[in-house]
């Protein structure tokens, strides 16, 4: 039986008990509800959740984990030739196997093939009928358990809380391990690439070209991987997207907040919502076939040296991007300071901009500065615009006219495409990948720190 | 706005107290919010160097005639009001009053203590820096401490002038606000409910102040609380839906009521 029609019976099994917990419940006392402990649904999702989840846990272990399993115990059954082999004929080799038992065609199996592939099968068999048995028996069992544990004083609304508590806690659980796990694979790759290449020139080498030499007799590939050029072409960027964006998503949310009528902000407030919702690879277009162009015609027209793929068009593209989210949250901050301030101020004589610049933003400030912070990050780890519009060669410039590459493109382009996960050219991707991590997590940090210790001082 | 002062100095609804000339006078003051009328042609002296108290229920236009003293009602979307407010010969509620000089004549005490999110120097030198009262540092470090020292808290913070505003106790909060409202020589302060959220203890703080400040100000205050009332003004007028019921002297107000809803509020039968 397989996995995800098991599943559906348990379920159906799990409904029966539910309907069978909460009459059993009813029956007990005689339908008078104030005899139970707790009100008869929750006995039908105690009983639901003694027959339903034991077992669903059950099939989903098995399930993950019988493949590997079942491949153990193949290769272990395997006659003495298959022990000289290396780790990729074996997994060739289990490959052949697996082919041949979901009906692929497997060009000339050999004997062994066959021998292990029936092999396969036949676990592969045993191993359902154990999971359809055990599974169903534990349903059984938990749904008999329940119906003999239900008498009315039964405190079957804490046991179900509880279940639902674990539940919850599982669902957490899922966000912080799946981070963790990130981060691990982020730390093992880089490990392996620190192998090869020593940290400090990495943290401090000023030369990136990741390309190494396939044969020795080879030009220009020398391979080098000093981060600085990359992460000085991702701050210029994010410099020139910030320069963009703080000012008018400031102004912006100033203006909305604190001057709009309701019309103008029935109209205006999803007019940049809208400018958040474009896809980054459309803002990629815009920078490399409109801004770019732009910039260095007029660069030309100014006299100036301009790369077709300037850092600022990338960077302005990157800002505009940004406004959105830079208005936005200032604009929530900017809301938040309580209007007793302002008619505080107000009632002093003060005016509006007096009211504005010398009380409002002061007391949003933390705020604004928090959303800034987060708005760096997002400038920092964004791609797709850079990798459309920056360039690939690692300039150590801060001549914005100039082509600058960024971390994000160099792992995207490194990344992109088969790679060969042994060479460090392939393996930067993830050292850049973790100090890239480490910076806007830091970013994070500060940013979140700093908004609460503002939420903190008006609630 | 048509000048209503002439047609209305006659009404009778007006007690005068005893009294020289009233620093404020308002006629015929209406006021609406989105088209629903919640004051009805009040007509109002307010004497100079007194502390006239409004009271009356939650809903009857105490605050609402307050704010009009200093036109704070501007900032509500959908006030609409009309009639005329006299002080120092000018109508404060015409359209080309200019409500910055007008509030600066006319400061206000906030229900709750709302000190900026700045140093307490920094809430008392606010004022005069947006208007100009101080030539030089000297000059303002003068007219903070004679604010705090009227406001009966230079003692208490003359050695931490640098630390936030915001961290003081609530009557203290109160008593920097009020300092805050006099830093700018205002003829009058408006006072809204001012101790409604302070303890009893900071609460008879600000009575004391109160009496204080009358001697350089004219103070209007609304407050629920009767003995309040009844302990600092001179002048009390009593709303009721909207309607100036009966204003005169308070000992008069609260011994001896004309109107039978003014007896029925000071004695409790209702509000």
């Amino acid at each position: 039986m397989s996995g995800l029609f098991l599943s559906i019976l348990i379920v159906v099994l799990a409904a029966a008990a539910f309907w069978l917990g909460r009459n059993k419940a009813l029956g007990a006392v005689g339908g008078n509800l104030r005899d139970l402990h707790s009100l008869p649904g929750y006995y039908g999702y105690f009983s639901a959740i003694w027959c339903g989840l034991p077992a669903l846990l059950i099939v989903v272990a098995w399930s993950a984990l019988d493949g590997t399993i079942i491949e153990t115990m193949v290769l272990a059954g395997l006659p003495t030739a298959a022990d000289g082999l290396s780790d990729g004929e074996l997994s060739l080799f289990i490959t052949n196997v697996q082919n041949l038992v979901t009906g692929n065609i497997v060009a000339n199996p050999s004997a062994e093939v066959v021998a292990a592939a029936n092999h396969y099968r036949h676990l592969q068999s045993l191993s359902d009928w154990g999971m359809t048995v055990i599974a169903l028996g534990l349903a059984i069992a938990g749904l008999a358990y329940a119906r003999r544990a239900i008498v009315p004083n039964l405190r079957s609304r804490e046991s179900v809380e509880k279940v639902v508590l674990m539940v919850m806690i599982g669902a957490s659980a899922v966000a912080i391990l799946t981070t963790i796990g990130i981060v691990m694979s982020l730390l093992f790759e880089s490990h392996r690439f620190f192998q090869q290449v020593p940290v400090g020139d990495f943290l401090f080498g000023l030369q990136w070209s990741p390309q190494t030499a396939i044969r020795a007799d080879q030009v220009g590939s020398s391979g080098a991987f000093g981060a600085v050029p990359v992460f000085a072409g991702t701050i210029l960027i994010t410099v020139i997207a910030m320069l963009v964006a703080v000012p008018i998503g400031l102004l912006s949310a100033i203006y909305l907040s604190e001057y709009a009528g309701p019309k103008v902000r029935a109209f205006a407030k999803p007019g940049l919502e809208i400018l958040a919702g474009i896809p980054t690879v459309v803002y990629g277009f815009f920078a490399a076939l409109t801004i770019a162009p732009l910039i260095r015609g007029w660069g030309e027209g100014l006299g100036l040296d301009v790369s077709s793929e300037s850092a600022l068009a990338a960077g302005l593209v990157m800002g505009l991007m940004i406004i959105p989210f830079v208005s936005s949250l200032s604009d929530d901050v900017i809301s938040a300071v309580p209007g007793a301030l302002r008619d505080g101020s107000y009632a002093l004589g003060s005016t509006k901009s007096e009211t504005i610049t010398r009380v409002v933003l002061p007391a949003a400030l933390p705020g604004i500065f928090g959303a800034v912070l987060l708005a760096v990050s997002r400038a920092i780890g964004e791609t797709m615009i850079v990798v459309m519009a920056a360039g690939l060669a690692a300039n150590l410039t801060a001549n914005p006219f100039q082509a600058v590459t960024t971390v994000t493109v160099q792992i995207a382009t490194i990344l992109v495409g088969d790679q060969e996960f042994d060479s460090p050219k392939t393996l930067s991707a993830f050292a850049l990948g973790l100090l890239l991590f480490i910076v806007t997590l830091m970013l994070n940090v500060v940013a979140l720190m700093v908004v609460r210790k503002y939420r903190e001082k008006y609630d | 706005m048509p000048d209503t002062m002439q047609s209305d100095a006659a009404q009778p609804a007006v007690e005068e107290p005893n009294i020289p000339m009233p620093m404020l006078a308002a006629r015929n003051v209406c006021v609406s919010y989105s088209g629903k009328q919640a004051l009805f042609d009040i007509a109002l002296d307010i004497p100079q160097n007194q502390v006239t108290a409004l009271i009356g229920p939650s809903g009857c236009g105490k605050s609402t005639f307050l704010r009009c003293i200093n036109r704070m009602n501007d900032v509500i979307d959908g006030c609409v009001t009309s009639g005329s407010i006299i002080l120092d010969g000018r109508n404060i509620l015409d359209a080309s009053e200019d409500v910055v000089r007008l509030r600066q004549k006319v400061g206000m005490v906030f229900q709750k203590p709302n000190p900026f999110p700045k140093s307490i120097y920094e809430n008392i030198a606010y004022g005069p820096r947006i208007h100009g009262l101080a030539n030089d540092k000297a000059e303002l470090d003068e007219i903070v401490e004679v604010s705090l020292e009227r406001a009966g808290l230079w003692q208490e913070v003359k050695d931490r002038l640098d630390q936030p505003g915001t961290g003081l106790s609530g009557g203290q909060q109160q008593r920097l606000c009020i300092a805050r409202a006099i830093a700018v020589s205002p003829d009058v302060v408006l006072m809204d409910e001012p101790c409604s959220a302070l303890d009893p203890i900071a609460t008879a703080r600000i009575e004391e102040l109160i009496d204080e400040l009358r001697e350089k100000f004219t103070i209007v205050i609304v407050t629920h609380s009767m003995q309040q009332a009844a302990r600092v003004s001179t002048q009390t007028a009593f709303f009721h839906l909207g309607n100036l019921v009966e204003v005169g002297d308070t000992e008069k107000i609260f011994t001896n009521p004309e109107d039978p809803r003014t007896n029925g509020y000071i004695t409790g039968r209702f509000g």
